[in-house]
């Protein structure tokens, strides 16, 4: 303003009052948007001295000659005070506009953040940090009931004082407004609510609310509960099917243990009281075949109740695998060891020249007595159990072939997920034994399949991984 | 006249024991170890009894039981391994006469199977407009009951109860067969009214230690002629 007073000024003679009126419009606008409302009355009061005193004569005083001048001076003030207030509110609004822009992504952004399907966990101590970015809050309590009392789930900025906490926390009844809603410094708190019910209080302190603050904050409150109701809910049901799968498992396994050991128990006790029943006639070769029997079945049994210990030891992870490099033979020769089956009952193929496995030889070995026992319940007596030995790239597969009935569709999968005790229509063997197999190749690193045998039958696949270092173990273990 | 056995069961080692023991103990002795070879022998052998093994790999031996009594009356026994009364009961709702739960001793197999035997000789013989069960007598006409020769006083539901079971001796009613048949279908009666029945029953019949009206927990009653009656 100095500037252009001093240049026209110099020009005085020249100029009409006008113009210089127009002239000092200028620094007026500048200071206004550039300086806002405040600004603005400086540079109106400024350029009203400087027209006065410089250039309406008579000159260097206040006082104004000619009515002619006077309304000069008028109109510019008039002017000037217009123009001031409009480009003001013009500069207020725009503000405005930028700060509900911010608001909006704020917005947007907690929604995102509260529509995300994040568990309660984890929601919360975002809600918190969220709350305060957007908010500038020194510090964000999140207060969740927990039993009759509420309890602070989360906590963002500084830690409120036990104090600043009870003063959020609601006296009684439900307050549907936030409360210490004007001024600066809180605590502020507003309550979460679902459709009318309750489920936490947000509270902040250090901070300042004015009343549109206030309704962004009462949004956001509003979103947030119904973010916290559904996580809440979403965790519930979660935990429901958790419970009701666990509790499947455990039903189908007890069941799987109940029918495995009873049924060894069945051939053990039927034949010891057919050998103590004296007036059963049985030939001195009758009783030794049941004296093999129960001690054939008592095997069985023991070795059922180690693995069901191993099962849940591997299942607890908690079993220590004792690995070392073996060659496949000798794991299937260690299985045929354990189950002495009939001769000519199980057949082996290609099993010479495979790598060897990095694996627990006994768990692995007992996995392929299982597969070999079930193979050998559901094969017809004439048809023998095939062991199968395969390379594939770096991969050992054993696979274990039946020509027994085959398995329904649909059913393999969940054989090797947990014992079926499916009756009537069901597999009457529980399938304990592959889900004992399944849990012991897959604690060493193992995959096992089941699959339908093209031309009838089924296919179970153990796959191991080769050793690497030791590179192909010299062919047969024989033992 | 030996009489023939069909044991079903996919265990091979049971099946040895059953097949050395009933032989010892003079039946002859068919083997089957899936549900469709099991049908198949029935067919095929007309066996006099049938010892079923519930849990069977193709067909189960609900199913089993259900599809046999399509065609034949031939009295079977099922073997459950799992405790669940659930599968004995249906097997016996579809027409199974008794069951045995695993593990069991052979005398027991034994007692069963000359009871079952002994019924389907019975219903075979007796058109009956009376029939007798061990020292019980009952005329169907006239609704009268004597014990050991000695007239008993009934009320007309202990002796439907009574006659029912006296009509299937040797099986292994149900609850809900005994509550269907006597209260009706549907009707919604509790296995309660039975325990209360079957206590009045022997207590008017001289059978308090439930030895001719024996009751199988959880599944429920059997008539059956105590076997020093009838010396078996």
């Amino acid at each position: 303003m100095a500037a252009l007073s001093a240049a026209m000024f110099a020009l005085r003679p020249q100029l009409s009052i006008a113009t210089v009126a127009l002239v000092l419009v200028i620094p007026v606008v500048v200071g206004v948007v550039a300086g806002g409302a405040a600004a603005g009355a400086v540079a109106v009061l400024g350029g009203f001295l400087v027209y006065d005193v410089g250039f309406i004569p008579p000159y260097g005083t206040l006082a104004v000659g000619s009515s002619q001048n006077w309304v000069a001076l008028g109109v510019y003030v008039v002017v000037v005070v217009l123009l001031g207030r409009v480009t003001s509110n013009l500069t207020r609004a725009q503000a405005d506009a930028r700060q509900r822009q911010v608001d909006a992504e704020q917005l947007f952004q907690m929604s995102e953040l509260l529509v995300g399907g994040r568990p309660l966990r984890e929601l919360l101590p975002v809600v918190a940090s969220t709350l305060r970015e957007a908010f500038g809050f020194e510090g964000v309590v999140v207060l969740l009931p927990e039993g009759d009392d509420l309890v602070v789930a989360a906590a963002a900025g500084r830690p409120l004082s036990s104090e600043e906490v009870a003063s959020i926390r609601p006296a009684g009844g439900v307050r549907t407004a936030l409360s210490g809603a004007d001024g600066a410094g809180g605590p502020f708190s507003v309550i979460l609510q679902v459709a009318g019910r309750p489920v936490g209080v947000l509270g902040a302190v250090g901070g300042w609310l004015d009343p549109h603050r206030a309704q962004l904050l009462s949004t956001f409150a509003n979103q947030t509960a119904v973010a916290l109701e559904r996580a809440a809910l979403r965790e519930e049901a979660l935990r429901a099917q958790v419970l009701e799968e666990v509790d499947g498992f455990r039903q189908a396994l007890l069941g799987a243990v109940s029918h495995d050991l009873r049924t060894p128990l069945a051939t053990i006790k039927a034949s010891a009281s057919a050998l103590r029943d004296r007036a059963m006639p049985l030939s001195a070769d009758d009783a030794g075949e049941l004296l093999a029997l129960i001690e054939g079945q008592s095997d069985r049994l023991s070795r059922m109740v180690s693995n069901l210990l191993d099962l849940s030891r591997v299942r607890a992870g908690a079993l220590e695998l004792k690995r070392e490099p073996v060659s496949p033979r000798a794991l299937v020769t260690d299985a045929l060891g354990l189950l002495s089956p009939p001769a000519g009952a199980v057949v082996l193929e290609g099993l010479d020249g495979l790598p060897a496995v990095d694996v627990d030889a006994g768990l692995v070995s007992e996995a392929v007595v299982n597969l070999i026992d079930n193979a050998m319940r559901y094969a017809p007596a004439e048809a023998a159990v095939r062991v199968v030995g395969a390379l594939r790239e770096s991969t050992v597969s054993l696979s274990v072939v039946d020509r027994g009935p085959g398995i329904a569709e649909g059913l393999a999968g969940r054989l090797l997920e947990g014992p079926q005790t499916g009756r009537g229509n069901g597999p009457g063997a529980s399938g304990l034994g592959l889900v004992i197999a399944r849990a012991f190749v897959e604690a060493n690193g193992g995959v096992i399949r089941l699959e339908h045998e093209p031309g009838g039958g089924t296919r179970a696949t153990i796959e191991l991984g080769a050793y690497e270092p030791g590179g192909v173990v010299a062919t047969d273990e024989e033992q | 006249m030996t009489a023939t056995v069909l044991v079903v069961d996919d265990d091979a080692a049971l099946q040895r024991v059953l097949r050395l023991a009933l032989k010892a103990l003079g039946y002859e002795v068919v083997a089957a170890t899936t549900g469709a070879t099991g049908l198949s022998e029935a067919a095929l052998h007309s066996p006099d009894a049938i010892v079923l093994d519930l849990g069977l790999p193709d067909l189960g031996g609900v199913e089993v039981c259900r599809r046999v009594r399509e065609w034949s009356d031939v009295p079977i026994i099922v073997l459950s391994a799992d405790g669940s009364e659930q599968s004995k009961v249906e097997a016996l709702d579809l027409g199974a006469d008794d069951y045995v739960t695993k593990p069991f001793s052979m005398s027991e197999l034994q007692a069963r199977l000359r009871v079952a035997l002994r019924r389907s000789r019975a219903t075979s013989t007796a058109e009956a407009s009376s029939v007798s069960v061990g020292p019980l007598e009952l005329d169907l006409l006239a609704h009268e009951v004597r014990m050991r020769g000695r007239p008993v006083e009934l009320t007309k539901r202990e002796f439907q109860i009574l006659s029912f079971l006296a009509l299937h001796a040797g099986k292994v009613c149900t609850h809900k067969m005994l509550l269907d048949a006597v209260w009706g279908v549907g009707y919604g009666a509790s296995s309660r009214y039975l325990r209360e029945y079957a206590y009045r029953l022997r207590r008017k019949l001289g059978d308090e230690d439930g030895r001719l009206l024996t009751s199988r927990p959880g599944i429920g009653y059997q008539l059956v002629a105590p076997p020093d009656g009838d010396g078996a």
